[in-house]
């Protein structure tokens, strides 16, 4: 009964001051609705596109899952935040070291963190929205979401009419004959990522084409040399995790020169962080960039 | 004290012990004082000590109990040395069936998941009796029949993973045996299980030690070998099932806890079952506990933690039992 009173009490004495950080916030999100009631300044995220997302909105993160390594948060965003704590990997976040760091906002990923979602609200309001297997077209909502949660919505809209003018511009020095396609590659295999990647969305959003057929509906097609020469791209994007890959095996094969990117030399190699790990505005503009700079070659 | 009572009291202090070290060392460390504040009175730690530790800590001591109970009925049954649960294949059965569920409907809940589970490990293991029914294999050759099984049953686990590479990472996790993420809401649907089995299996001590001096000699002694083969068999995928359908595949606990129980306190069953049990409760929880503080905080699957102890041992084993 007291409580109701004194919370008025509170709310009217906040006004008075006029602080603005008592501005509430609706989102929708994957696991329901979320409302917060102040702007949240300790915020944990457990998937590198958010941390694009935050860096555009110029808020910097407490924690972020970055897998115990620095470097694999991208150049670009890693400039735009201040620094962080690591709280584990992002298949498997420590819940301790995130309760440690008293969040009061946790942005998580709905495809790997939907089994700990209800620990994570009992620890901090919590975000649950999409991160893996995301489209380029898919983040622009979501960065928004998470735009409105940090009270910068204005900031981001505006930065993200920029970046559309900027892929817009893009765009114009592209050719659209050739295909182009972008692969993760480890010592383990060759992975292509498709239209319904994320760097296969940006690809396609610049209106370029892509060598696989349209019938697709794999986010990552895992490859061997054979099907490599049969889907034989113009351009080959390559993304390195590891220093020895298949390639280096393929590349002995008698069979290598069939490939066009083989003759062409237009096989191209590209961070893997920047065209596979980021998923965010940030890293959309430098895969955009990058490919530009090729055509311009 | 008799030596038995002895290593019963020790075991069980060990595992207060290493409960006590769980609940202290972790992503961040805290004092003695405030682990015992929080779990009478709760307070700042209440999230980390009483809604994240301690049910990790008793999941993973039920699973561990369950995991090496089941191991003792396996070998005592198959009277073989080299069976339990995770190499008969009843945990790689569980592990597909769950497996599927989860790449289907992953929002399936822990309530549910056990119920799949145990469909599959009894599918695993019926087949598993089929064979051996028909084939009448030596021990050894068994074993092998079951690692086969066990081999085809991940195999299906991995075409699967290939074909759902989105999805892929709740079941992974899940599958090399990891405690992360467990709460209190996956003791509840454990707890009646292992409330019910493991008085069972000691209902079923003394007979299993009849059993294990021959079928013929059993029976001659009033043992209904049959039923009792079949109670016990029943008892054991259930216990290895709901085990797995909790923290996934933590492998070799069935196989370690018993042999090491045995060479204890010998092979009477009433006294091998509750040493078993503190093995495997004591084996599950140092491993997870290791798995949250090895590179905190990173955490390692505790499932890949019994395989480098357990592997070593079951090579040994193959090589001790030579001539089976």
């Amino acid at each position: 009964m007291l409580i109701k009173p004194i919370f008025k009490l509170f709310v009217i004495i906040q006004l008075i001051l006029g602080i603005s950080s008592v501005q509430a916030a609706t989102i929708e999100h994957d696991a329901g609705t979320l409302t917060l009631t102040t702007t949240p300044t300790r915020i944990v995220v457990l998937a590198f596109s958010f941390v694009d997302a935050l860096a555009v909105a110029g808020v910097s993160p407490v924690g972020i899952a970055d897998d115990g390594d620095k470097n694999r948060v991208i150049k670009s965003v890693r400039d735009h935040i201040g620094d962080w704590q690591s709280v584990g990997s992002r298949y498997q976040p420590s819940i301790e070291a995130i309760a440690a760091l008293k969040p009061d906002l946790i942005i998580a990923d709905t495809g790997r963190h939907q089994s700990i979602y209800s620990d994570l609200t009992r620890i901090a309001p919590t975000l649950l929205l999409k991160n893996r297997g995301i489209t380029y077209q898919e983040n622009l909502v979501v960065m928004q979401k998470i735009a409105t949660a940090v009270g910068k919505s204005e900031e981001v809209a505006n930065r993200l009419a920029e970046h559309k003018k900027m892929m817009q511009g893009l765009k114009q020095q592209m050719e659209t004959v050739s295909t182009f396609q972008f692969a993760v590659l480890t010592d383990k295999g060759m992975w292509l990522h498709t239209p319904t990647s994320y760097a296969g969305s940006v690809i396609a959003e610049l209106g370029l084409k892509s060598p696989l057929s349209a019938d697709n509906d794999n986010t990552y097609l895992q490859t061997s040399f054979e099907q490599l020469l049969k889907t034989n791209p113009d351009w080959l994007l390559v993304g390195k995790y590891t220093k020895n890959t298949v390639l280096d095996k393929w590349q002995k094969s008698p069979l290598w020169k069939m490939l066009s990117v083989a003759k062409s030399k237009q096989i191209i190699e590209v961070s893997p962080e920047v065209w596979s790990l980021a998923s965010g505005m940030l890293a959309a503009e430098q895969i955009a960039t990058a490919l530009a700079s090729q055509m311009q070659r | 004290m008799s030596r038995y009572k002895q290593l019963l009291f020790g075991g069980a202090m060990l595992l207060l012990m290493l409960a006590g070290i769980s609940l202290i060392y972790g992503a961040q460390t805290l004092s003695i004082n405030t682990v015992l504040h929080t779990l009478w009175q709760g307070g700042e730690q209440d999230f980390i000590v009483n809604d994240y530790r301690l049910p990790r800590i008793l999941i993973a001591i039920l699973v561990g109990t369950g995991l090496a109970v089941s191991g003792v009925l396996t070998q005592g049954i198959i009277r073989n040395p080299l069976a339990s649960p995770d190499l008969m294949g009843i945990s790689g059965g569980a592990g597909l069936a769950a497996c599927t569920v989860l790449l289907v409907w992953p929002n399936i809940g822990s309530v549910w998941l056990p119920v799949v589970a145990l469909f599959g490990g009894f599918s695993a293991a019926l087949i598993i009796w089929l064979l051996s029914r028909w084939q009448q294999p030596s021990p050894a050759r068994l074993a092998l029949v079951g690692i086969a099984m066990s081999a085809f049953l991940s195999s299906c686990i991995n075409f699967l993973l290939v074909i759902h590479p989105i999805e892929v990472n709740s079941a992974m996790i899940w599958l090399t045996g990891s405690l992360w993420g467990r709460n209190w809401s996956y003791i509840w649907p454990l707890l009646p299980w292992l409330l019910t089995l493991v008085p069972f299996s000691f209902y079923l001590a003394w007979r299993l030690d009849l059993f294990a001096l021959g079928e013929e000699t059993a029976q001659a002694l009033g043992v209904d070998t049959q039923r009792l083969q079949i109670m016990a068999l029943l008892s054991a995928v259930a216990l290895a099932s709901v085990s797995v359908a909790v923290c996934g595949t933590i492998g070799f606990v069935g196989l370690l806890a018993p042999h090491l129980a045995r060479l204890l306190v010998g092979s009477r069953h009433q006294l091998v079952l509750p040493i078993a049990a503190l093995v495997g409760a004591l084996l599950v929880l140092s491993a997870d506990t290791l798995a949250r503080n090895l590179a905190p905080p990173l955490e390692l699957p505790a499932g890949v933690l019994t395989a480098i102890l357990g592997a070593p041992y079951f090579i040994f084993l193959l090589h001790r039992y030579k001539g089976w």
